[in-house]
C-alpha cells in the first residue's frame, strides 16, 4: 500500500441510508434497514453476514439490479467521479455496470454464457458499451485480458466455451471480463465459494493483486472472517439488514465490540493469523 | 412467512386458494351447477324432444340458446349432454389414475428395464392419439366403455412419467434415504413417504387429464363415434351444427362449444390453483 | 505485481469441433432405422389383431356368410398372421401398401397426393404458433405480472381449453360468413377452381410454378382460416413453454451477470432466448409431429383433402389398408421428427458439440 493517510483515503463509493423493502404477497420485507458504507481509492472493504442478512440484496440495490417489485432508498449512493447513483436514469445506469463498476459473482459457470464463445461474451461486452473496435482488435483486447489474469494459453479459452474450463479458470474469465472496461470500483459477490479449496487462495491473490497494483478499490462480500483478515483493510459486519459493526479489520479482528462479531470471529477454524485473537 | 408458523385448518387454506385463483374458484362453481342442474333438473324442454314446426330458431324469449335442425331445444340438450360428456370423461380419468399410478410407481426404478418402459411409452406417443382413439372405438363396434378405454390409454402413460420422474426425485432426498436407513418397509415407504408427497402433483395431472379427456370425448362424438343419437353429447351436437356455421346459423354449434370450451378451461385452472398450492408448500 | 499462480493447459480440454456432432448423428440414425422397423411392425399388428371384422362391415348389413367369407379370402384375411405380415413387409420394401378396400386405390399413391396438402397446413400452422406464442410467452416472462404478462396468460388458457375443431367453427363463422373476408370451407382451393398441373404436388407453389397466379392467391387465402385454427391453439403451448423458459433464463445468474456488466436489456433478452431455444425447438417439433394426424378434424371441418381426413374416413369405413398406412406415415415422420430434433438440439448446443 503506497497510500500514508489510511484513515482518510480518497473515496470512491458512499453510501449513506441505503433501505431496500421488497414487496411481496405477503407482505412488505425490509430486507435492508438503513446501511452506511464506504470505499476508499485502493482500499478493499468486506461486507460480512451470515447469508439472509442482505449483503446480496445491498450489491444489487448499488448496482440497481433488484427486481420491480424492490424498492431502494438512500440519502446517498455517491461514485466518485460520477455522481449519485440512486438519482441516475435506467439508461445511464446501465453504463455505469461494467465500465466504472465490475462485478465478480459466485459460481463462474453461472455468470458465463454457456452458448457463446469466450471471445464471444467479450466482444459482446465491448460492443454493449459503445467501444467501437473490430472483432480483431476486440480478440486482441480479450487476449491481453486473458493473459493479464494469469490464463497460459489465452487463444485456446477465447475459441472454446465455459463447459471446457476448469472452475478457477471460468473465474479468471469472469475477473477478465468484469476488469475489461477498466472499472474504477470492483464489486465482487462470494468470489470463491464453490471453487476448489486450492484454487479459492489463487483467485483472492489475483483479485487483490487486480485491484492494489491498479489503485482500483473492491466491495468484497463473504460470510468468510478469514478472507476478511487476510484481504481487506476495513470491514463492515451485516445483521438482519442492518450494520452492527464497522471498522479496520485489525481492530475488529482483535475487540470486536458486537456480540454478533464476537459469535462470528469465533466461529472461524483457526488460522495462523487469528491465533491469538482465538486463544 | 408469518403466517405459516401456525399451520392453517384446511378450510382457511381452501378459502385463501380460492381468493387467490378466482378463475379457478369460478370454474369450480361452473362445473358443480352444471352437473347438479344436469343431473336434478329442471329443464325447459326434454332433451329428446322435436318440433318440426319450431326449427333453427334463433335464441329467443322460449328457447333461451335456440333450437336446432329438428326443432330441439339446443338449451336443454346443452345441458343434458353435461351428464354423459363429464361422467365419461371422469370415468376415463378414473381408470386412467387407477392404473396409471401403480404403474408408474412400479417403473419408478433406476433400471434398464424401467428406462426402455420409458422409451417404449415415448414410441407410443408417436402415434397420432386421436386416430388411435377412433380406430379402438370404431373396431370394437362403437362400444361405450371403449371410449373410456380410449381416454384411458391415451392418459395412462401420462401419469407414468409424471409418477416416474417425480418419485425419482423424491428418491434422492434426504427424508427418504433416512426413512430407508432406518429400515422402513417398501409398502411403509410407498405409503407413508412417497405417496404423500406426490399426491399434489397426481391432483394436478388429474384436473388435466378431466381437461383433455372432455376434449377427446368431443372430438370423438363429432366424427360420430361414441355417443350415439338420441342421447345429447357437446360433441355431436356441434357436428349438427357445424354446416349451419357457413350458412350464419351460429347458435345450433356455439352453445355446446361454449360448453366444452368452459369446462376445460374450469379444469384447466382448477389443475393451475393446485399446483401453485402444491408448490408453495413445498417452500 | 507477480502473478505466480497461472493454470496449466491441461486444465482446458482441446476444443474437438465435429468428432461430438458426429457421434450424435449416428447414433439417432442407428436408433432411427430400429425405431422405424417397430412402428411397421406396430401399423401391421394394431390393426391385424384388433377385433372387429372387416369383411363384415364391408358386405354390409344383408350379406350372407358365404359373400362374407368370399370377401375375407379375397383380402387375405384367412391366412396366417406370419404369412402376412411377410407379405406386408415384402410389399413395403416395394413400396406397396396395399389398396383400399373401397376405392381400391393404391395407398401409397394417396399417401403421395394428400401428404402435400397435409404438410403446407401443418407446417404454416406450426410456423404461426411459433411466431405467435414465442412472441406472447416472451413478453409474459419480461412483463412478467404486468398488464402484458396478465394478457398474454389470459389468451393462452382460453386458446389453450378451445377444441380446435370448435374454433374453427366459430372463424368460419365470423371471418367467413359475417365479415365476408375468408373463403367459404371447400378445401385448397374454390370448388369451382382447377388445380394446377402436378409438380410437386403443393398447390401453393406449382400454381407459382406454373404461373396461375389467381390459382396461387386462392390457394393463400383457403390457407387463412385452418392454419390460423391450428396456429392459435398451439400457440398457446408455445407461450406456455417460452413463458416459463425465457423466464427462467431471466431469472439465471447468468442473466444477472450480463446485466452487471452493463449489456443493454436487449442482449439480455437474447442471451435468455439463446438459451431457451433447445426447448424452443423441441416443443415446435413435436408438435409437428403431434399434428401429423392431430389435424384431422380441421382437415374436415375445412374439407381439407389431406392425410387427416382420409384416415378418419378410413377408419369409419374399417378400411384396414388405409389405417395401416396412416399409422405407418404418421409413425415415421414423428421417428424422423425426433430424431432430426436430437440432432438439431444437439448441435445448437456447443456442451454437446464440443464435448
Amino acid at each position: 500500500m503506497t497510500e500514508t493517510t489510511p484513515t482518510t483515503p480518497e473515496t470512491v463509493l458512499d453510501v449513506q441510508g441505503l433501505t431496500v423493502d421488497i414487496a411481496t404477497p405477503d407482505g412488505v420485507v425490509h430486507a435492508v434497514r438503513g446501511i452506511d458504507l464506504a470505499v476508499g481509492r485502493g482500499e478493499i472493504l468486506g461486507v460480512v453476514g451470515e447469508s439472509g442478512c442482505g449483503k446480496s440484496t445491498t450489491i444489487k440495490g448499488i448496482l440497481g439490479l433488484l427486481p420491480p417489485n424492490a424498492t431502494v432508498g438512500a440519502d446517498k449512493i455517491e461514485l466518485a467521479g460520477h455522481g449519485d447513483l440512486l438519482r441516475t436514469p435506467t439508461k445511464k445506469m446501465r453504463h455505469v455496470r461494467g465500465r466504472r463498476i465490475g462485478f465478480v459473482a459466485q459460481n463462474p459457470f453461472g455468470s458465463l454464457n454457456p452458448i457463446y464463445s469466450i471471445e464471444r461474451q467479450f466482444h459482446e461486452l465491448q460492443k454493449a458499451h459503445g467501444t467501437k473496435v473490430s472483432k480483431k482488435e476486440s480478440r486482441e483486447i480479450a487476449h491481453a485480458m486473458l493473459d493479464g489474469v494469469g490464463i497460459v494459453n489465452p487463444d485456446r479459452v477465447l475459441d472454446g466455451f465455459a463447459h471446457q474450463l476448469s472452475g478457477g479458470m471460468a473465474q479468471r474469465v469472469v475477473i477478465a471480463l468484469a476488469t475489461t472496461l477498466s472499472p474504477q470500483l470492483l464489486i465482487a459477490d462470494e468470489p470463491t465459494t464453490g471453487l476448489d479449496v486450492t484454487v479459492q487462495a489463487q483467485i483472492m491473490d489475483l483479485i487483490s493483486g487486480l485491484v492494489r497494483s491498479e489503485q482500483r478499490s473492491m466491495l468484497l462480500v463473504t460470510h468468510d472472517l478469514g478472507v476478511i483478515a487476510q484481504y481487506a483493510q476495513r470491514v463492515v459486519v451485516m445483521l438482519d439488514g442492518k450494520v452492527v459493526e464497522h471498522g479496520r479489520v485489525e481492530d475488529v479482528m482483535v475487540d470486536p465490540q458486537h456480540e454478533y462479531t464476537r459469535k462470528l470471529i469465533s466461529s472461524v477454524p483457526k488460522r495462523e493469523e487469528l491465533h491469538d485473537v482465538i486463544g | 412467512m408469518a403466517d405459516l408458523q401456525l399451520a392453517p385448518s384446511r378450510a382457511a387454506v381452501l378459502w385463501r386458494t380460492a381468493k387467490e385463483h378466482p378463475g379457478a374458484t369460478l370454474g369450480g362453481v361452473f362445473i358443480v351447477v352444471l352437473v347438479l342442474w344436469s343431473l336434478l333438473g329442471p329443464l325447459p324442454y326434454s332433451s329428446a324432444a322435436t318440433d318440426g314446426s319450431a326449427s333453427r330458431q334463433s335464441p329467443n324469449g322460449t328457447h333461451w340458446f335456440g333450437t336446432d335442425g329438428t326443432g330441439g331445444d339446443v338449451f336443454s340438450r346443452t345441458i343434458d349432454a353435461a351428464r354423459v360428456d363429464l361422467s365419461l370423461a371422469l370415468a376415463g380419468a378414473a381408470v386412467a389414475l387407477v392404473i396409471g399410478v401403480p404403474l408408474g410407481l412400479a417403473a419408478s426404478t433406476k433400471g434398464r428395464g424401467s428406462q426402455r418402459i420409458v422409451r417404449a411409452l415415448d414410441a407410443f406417443q408417436a402415434f397420432p392419439l386421436l386416430i388411435l382413439a377412433l380406430a379402438l372405438v370404431t373396431l370394437s363396434g362403437n362400444k361405450l366403455y371403449m371410449v373410456v378405454v380410449a381416454i384411458s390409454l391415451q392418459n395412462i402413460p401420462r401419469y407414468m412419467r409424471l409418477l416416474r420422474s417425480e418419485v425419482l426425485s423424491l428418491r434422492e432426498s434426504r427424508f427418504m434415504e433416512a426413512a430407508t436407513a432406518m429400515g422402513a418397509t417398501t409398502p411403509r415407504l410407498i405409503f407413508k413417504h412417497l405417496l404423500p408427497n406426490v399426491w399434489g402433483v397426481i391432483l394436478v395431472q388429474t384436473s388435466l387429464t378431466i381437461a383433455n379427456s372432455i376434449v377427446v370425448l368431443s372430438s370423438l362424438s363429432f366424427l360420430g363415434v361414441g355417443v350415439s343419437a338420441p342421447t345429447p353429447s357437446w360433441g355431436s351436437m356441434i357436428r349438427d351444427g357445424a354446416g349451419n356455421m357457413s350458412s350464419g346459423e351460429w347458435w345450433i354449434a356455439a352453445f355446446p362449444g361454449v360448453a366444452v370450451l368452459l369446462c376445460v378451461l374450469a379444469f384447466n385452472q382448477i389443475a393451475d390453483a393446485i399446483g401453485d398450492r402444491t408448490a408453495r408448500s413445498y417452500r | 505485481m507477480t502473478l505466480s499462480t497461472t493454470t496449466s493447459s491441461q486444465e482446458l480440454s482441446r476444443p474437438r469441433r465435429g468428432t461430438g456432432a458426429l457421434r450424435l448423428v449416428a447414433s439417432r440414425l442407428v436408433f432411427l432405422v430400429a425405431a422405424l422397423f417397430g412402428v411397421v411392425t406396430l401399423s401391421f399388428l394394431l390393426v391385424s389383431v384388433t377385433p372387429g371384422d372387416p369383411a363384415e362391415v364391408i358386405a354390409g348389413p344383408v350379406a350372407s356368410q358365404s359373400q362374407i367369407d368370399a370377401i375375407r379370402a379375397d383380402l387375405g384375411l384367412d391366412d396366417p398372421l406370419w404369412d402376412r405380415y411377410t407379405d406386408y413387409i415384402g410389399g413395403l420394401l416395394q413400396g406397396d401398401l396395399g389398396t383400399s378396400y373401397y376405392t381400391n386405390l393404391s395407398i401409397t399413391s394417396e399417401i403421395g397426393n394428400r401428404l402435400p396438402a397435409s404438410l403446407s397446413l401443418i407446417i404454416l400452422s406450426v410456423v404461426f404458433a411459433a411466431v405467435v406464442g414465442i412472441g406472447v410467452g416472451s413478453a409474459g416472462a419480461y412483463f412478467r405480472g404486468r398488464w402484458p404478462d396478465k394478457l398474454g396468460r389470459l389468451g393462452t388458457s382460453v386458446f389453450q381449453s378451445v377444441p380446435d375443431f370448435f374454433l374453427g367453427l366459430i372463424l368460419i363463422y365470423v371471418v367467413f360468413f359475417v365479415m365476408g373476408l375468408a373463403p367459404a370451407p371447400s378445401g385448397q382451393i374454390g370448388i369451382s377452381e382447377m388445380r394446377p398441373e402436378k409438380i410437386t404436388g403443393f398447390i401453393t407453389i406449382d400454381a407459382l410454378l406454373r404461373g396461375e397466379m389467381a390459382t396461387f392467391w386462392s390457394a393463400v387465402s383457403h390457407l387463412v382460416l385452418p392454419v390460423v385454427t391450428l396456429g392459435l391453439v398451439y400457440a398457446a403451448y408455445f407461450s406456455k413453454t417460452s413463458r416459463s423458459t425465457v423466464g427462467k433464463a431471466l431469472n439465471s445468474q447468468q442473466a444477472q451477470f450480463a446485466r452487471a456488466m452493463g449489456l443493454p436489456e436487449r442482449t439480455v433478452l437474447r442471451y435468455a432466448f439463446v438459451e431457451a431455444r433447445g426447448t424452443i425447438v423441441t416443443y415446435a417439433g413435436v408438435i409437428f409431429a403431434a399434428l401429423i394426424g392431430g389435424e384431422a378434424i380441421v382437415e374436415q371441418i375445412f374439407a381439407w383433402d389431406g392425410l387427416g381426413s382420409w384416415a378418419v374416413q378410413g377408419i369409419l369405413r374399417l378400411d384396414i389398408p388405409v389405417v395401416q398406412g396412416m399409422v405407418l406415415v404418421s409413425g415415421a415422420i414423428t421417428l424422423i421428427t425426433y430424431t432430426a430434433l436430437d440432432i438439431i438440439v444437439g448441435l445448437l448446443d456447443p456442451r454437446i458439440t464440443h464435448g
